[in-house]
Formats: C-alpha cells, structure tokens, sequence
C-alpha cells in the first residue's frame, strides 16, 4: 500500500500545473529583482553605515537640545542606569484610552482599555473601521464586517485568497468603504456589503491605504513596486510613482500629505502629489514604520545585521529625513508598532523577548508587559517568529 | 530529515548573493511538490497556486536570514501543508454555511484506477488527514519530522496517518469490488 500511494500521489496533477509555475516564477523573479535592486556594495556597506549612524545620532541626542519633548525624554529613561521595572506577566489595562485590534497567530483580537480581551472568531486578520465600530476581516476567500462583539453584519466570498481589508476613513455619517486584495486584484466594497468591484487587475501584495482626508484617495503598489494613488469612484489614476522596491507597508501621515512606502532594502518618502522627497536604504530586517500622530515625524523599526539588534529611530517625511534620532534598542527583532490615540504611547513588540514595550513619548518612562503570545491564545512551544501578534493598531489609525 | 545538499546549498547561496538563475534552480526544484502538496490538501487549483506562490514570496523575503545550513524544503513545506489545512478548514465552514458546490475533481488523466482511487479517497478525507498522508508519502517525511512540522505531538500525527490509510483503504477495496 505504502510505495503504491506514494506513486499514486506522484501521478496526481493538479490543474493547470505547467502555468501555474510559469505564473508563480514571473512573481517570484519579479519580487526576487525588486530585492537584489540594490547594490552588493549598497548591502555590505549599511552595516557600517548604520553603526556610523548610530554613533552619530548617539552623539547628537546627547549634545542636542531640540526634539526632547518626543524624543530625549524615552532616550533619558531607556539609557539610565537605574533598573526599568520588570514586565508585568499579564496585560491588565492600557496605559492610555482607546482599544487595540490585535493581529495574532490565532486571528484577530479586541483588547479595551482595562486589559479585557476579545477574540473576534476563525478569522486570519482584521482592521479597524473610523471609530472602530466594526471590523473588517478575513480568512481565505471571506471578507466579512463585524461588529466589535464579534456579531457579522455582513460577509462576501471571491475565488482568490482575500487580505489587507482597509476600511476607508470617511466619517461615519458617509461611511464607507473597504478596499481588499484578492489574490492580486484589487477590489473596493461599500461598507454595507454593497457595490463590490474590482478596482485594478494585477497589483502588488501591499495591503492598500486609504488617504485621510480624502473621501475616495487609495494608495497601492503595483507588482513593480510603483506607488499608485487612485480615485476609488472614477477609477482613474491621480499619480504614479517610478517602480521601486516593492514595498510590504504604505502608511499615510494624519493629515494625508505624507505617504511612506516600506519595503524590504528601502524605505521611500512621497508627498501629496507623488513626488518622491527621499529614498534610504535599510539593513536587511526592519519591519515597520508609524507616523506619530498630527505629525510628519515618523518612527523606523531598523535591524542591525551587525549587532542583532532593533532600534527605534525617528525620521522626518520632509525634504530632508533630516538627523536620525534614537529612540530605543534591545537585542532580537521588534516585530509591530502602534500610536496611542492621545499620541503620548508607543507600543512596541517586541519578539524575541514575547514582551510588549509601551514607551511614553512625553516623558521617561516605560513599561512592558509579557507573555504576549500565550495572552493571544499563541502555543509557547511554536518559534516566537511564527507565534507574536503580527500587528496592532490602537483606535483608530489608518492602518494597522 | 538530512541536511540539503551541496547543490541546494549552492543555489541558496547563489541566490543570497543576488543570482536570479540560482534562484531559479531552486524554485524549479521545490516548486512542483510544494505546489502539488498545497493542492493534495485544498484540492482547488486557484488555492494551491496562491498558497504555494505566497511561501517561495516569504521565502525571498527572508533569503538573507536563511540558514544554508538547514534543508529548504521542510522550511517551505511547513508553510505551505499549515496554509493549505487553514485554507481547506476554512471552506469547510463556508460549505456548511452557504452550500457552495463541491470542489474540483482531481485531474488523474488516464493514470489507472489506483490514482483515481487514491484522488477520490483523499476528498473524503478531512484537511488534516490529508495533510498528514501528503507529508509522509507524497513529500516522504518522517511521523517525528511532520510532528515538528505540524506543530503536533507524534501521537496524534500517528493517529491521523492511521485513520486516513484505513479509509483509504475502505475506499479503495470498495471500488476494487
């Protein structure tokens, strides 16, 4: 029985197989160029770069007087001799009003601002609506909207692998809109389940992004990492960007002026009308970005190769990033940031340690909470890489 | 499982180091299996190409962090049989929902009966099921390698291998008769 099944299991072919792998290899080799667009020298150089950098911004923050209300205070607490305090073992409140939607391993989850937590069903992701009153999810090939005690209003299934569901931010009163990936289309549908189409054919994997402000704005990438912004109702393009590394994040300042697109070596800065103010190249691991709130002031995760750390730098969408200013670093990976609604806390995961970081950014403080993957029903026994939350967003940013 | 080989090892490193045709050697050898793993599993050819596709993208994602010492493929295969079983777990639900239509057959071709057999057996199995048969015979993984792979104590991957043969084999002596 044994060898016959083996072989029988080898003569199986599923449909299509031939151009399934041509179509899967044009992806893969397009994804793989966007990678290797930057220099070999470019890559081996950066660590250097980096450390220089951080010696640099060390230097600055300690001589340096500007910037201490966001920056010097978390610098003070972080860096000082006197022992932080140990983590607490269980989240039991928020230091700050608001909720947190929580991208798990084992699907999405409400936490309230007095450490109570909602799992939210079988569903492999979420995002918030403006003023989370529902949440967009999916899992396969459903979309669904819920209401935050898990109750479905309504849910849609398409033939492709449905992701990256973005409410748009439209006030309530006019809501709304959801914009979702299947497989590679791209796909907006009305808030109540109405009127789904397909917006554009062949895009990238890049959750897209509403612009705030806007009532109908979406950000998305293409397969070549273009940053394309367009009008959800007319469907006509508003801007192109040239091609880049194809980003895995865009994410819009408050104000909708700023738009930043991350991807794998670089992270690239737009203003409102597409025009590129900057381009900077990363080491190889940094892993997320947050605009800080009514601000063009930005916070980097960026991964040192060189020391297996993470650091928590700060940047400018300006013309100029201007001087990178150092936030907070511990060894391992961080893996999501989110910006309290008061703008005062940012919360931190932290990987390796199974630990979330809450770092006040008004003041010298922070607090950490552990456990992270075991409170979201994670097995301790799976790889950290695998089992920590993916994201948060903290009520109600543009996305998580 | 063994180590990989010089060649695999080769072509990772080629690819690490910025060789589009290593890197093509590579996908063109783990492509077809991970690709007919995923869909053993969902048994939907639009499922299987997006499963397989998204774990050789999170692979050239994280080529700089692979260990050229470890074998690729149980790395891709422990993503792409997790997927599948979440993706196959999840129509089953739509299915006891919405009534969609039964998935798509098997393509066999004119292989014989046994496979026509083994692909009619292997849809009246549960996700799980399938996953595990697919892992020890199609991939030919060990019971401890799939027990690391599916995060699953060896028991239960022994019992799920158990179960799923003697339906096969129900199946099977059923259509033989």
């Amino acid at each position: 029985m044994s060898e016959d099944l083996r072989r029988a299991l080898q003569r199986i072919q599923g449909p299509d197989e031939l151009e399934a792998e041509r179509r899967a290899w044009a992806m893969v080799r397009s994804s793989y160029v966007e990678r290797e667009s930057l220099s070999w020298q470019q890559r081996n150089r950066r660590p250097l770069l980096l450390v220089a950098a951080v010696l640099a911004v060390l230097l600055f923050a300690l001589f340096s007087s500007p910037g201490r209300a966001l920056v010097g205070s978390v610098h003070d607490a972080v860096t000082s001799d006197e022992p932080t305090a140990p983590p607490k073992p269980v989240l039991t409140a928020l230091p700050a009003r608001g909720q947190l939607l929580v991208n798990s391993s084992t699907g999405p989850w409400i936490v309230q601002v007095d450490g109570s937590m909602r799992k939210l069903g079988p569903w492999w992701e979420g995002s918030w609506s403006p003023n989370a009153e529902h949440v967009a999810v999916t899992r396969a090939h459903r979309l669904a909207a819920l209401a935050p005690n898990g109750r479905t209003k309504w849910s849609l299934a398409r033939n492709r692998i449905l992701r990256g569901a973005r409410w748009s931010l439209e006030p309530p009163a006019q809501c709304c809109r959801i914009a979702y990936l299947n497989g590679r289309e791209l796909r907006v549908v009305a808030g109540d389940g109405t009127g789904d189409g397909p917006l554009r054919n062949v895009v990238g994997t890049t959750p897209p992004a509403w612009r705030p402000g806007s009532i109908r704005q979406l950000a998305f990438s293409t397969v070549d990492g273009r940053i394309e912004l367009v009008d959800a109702d007319s469907t006509k393009t508003i801007w192109r960007t040239n091609p880049g590394d194809v980003p895995f994040q865009l994410a819009w300042s408050e104000d909708g002026e700023r738009l930043l697109a991350l991807g794998e070596r670089t992270l690239r800065a737009f203003d409102s009308n597409g025009r590129k103010l900057w381009s900077i190249g990363l080491p190889v691991g940094s892993s997320g970005v947050v605009f800080a709130r009514k601000s063009h002031r930005f916070v980097l995760i960026r991964y040192s190769p060189a020391t297996s750390r993470s650091d928590l730098v700060l940047y400018q969408a300006e013309a100029d990033p201007g001087e990178a200013r150092f936030l907070y670093s511990a060894p391992g990976a961080f893996g999501s940031l989110a910006i309290s609604p008061n703008g005062n806390w940012l919360l931190v995961g932290w990987v390796d340690a199974n630990q979330w970081l809450f770092l006040r950014l008004t003041a010298a403080k922070v607090e950490s909470v552990s456990n992270i993957v075991q409170q979201f029903g994670g097995k301790s026994s799976a790889p950290l890489a695998s089992s920590f939350p993916k994201s948060v967003s903290w009520c109600c940013p543009a996305s998580p | 499982m063994l180590g990989p080989g010089r060649q695999e090892r080769s072509w990772i490193r080629g690819a690490q180091g910025g060789s589009a045709s290593d890197l093509e050697a590579l996908f063109k050898e783990h492509w077809p299996r991970a690709h007919r793993a995923a869909y053993l599993v969902v048994q939907d050819g639009a499922a299987a190409e997006d499963i397989a596709q998204e774990a050789f993208l999170s692979a050239i994602r994280n080529l700089d962090r692979f260990d050229r010492r470890r074998p690729f493929g149980p790395w891709l295969h422990r993503i792409v049989v997790n997927r599948a079983i979440d993706w196959a777990r999840a129509r089953s639900l739509r299915r006891e929902i919405s009534e969609a239509p039964a998935s798509e057959d098997f393509d066999t071709g004119d292989l014989g009966t046994f496979s026509d057999g083994v692909a009619a057996g292997l849809a009246s199995l549960g996700p799980e099921q399938r996953a595990v048969i697919v892992l020890r015979y199609l991939l030919e993984y060990t019971t401890a390698e799939i027990s690391e792979l599916l995060d699953l104590p060896r028991g239960t991957v022994n019992s799920r291998l158990r179960r799923g043969l003697d339906r096969l084999e129900t199946i099977l002596d059923r259509e033989q008769r």
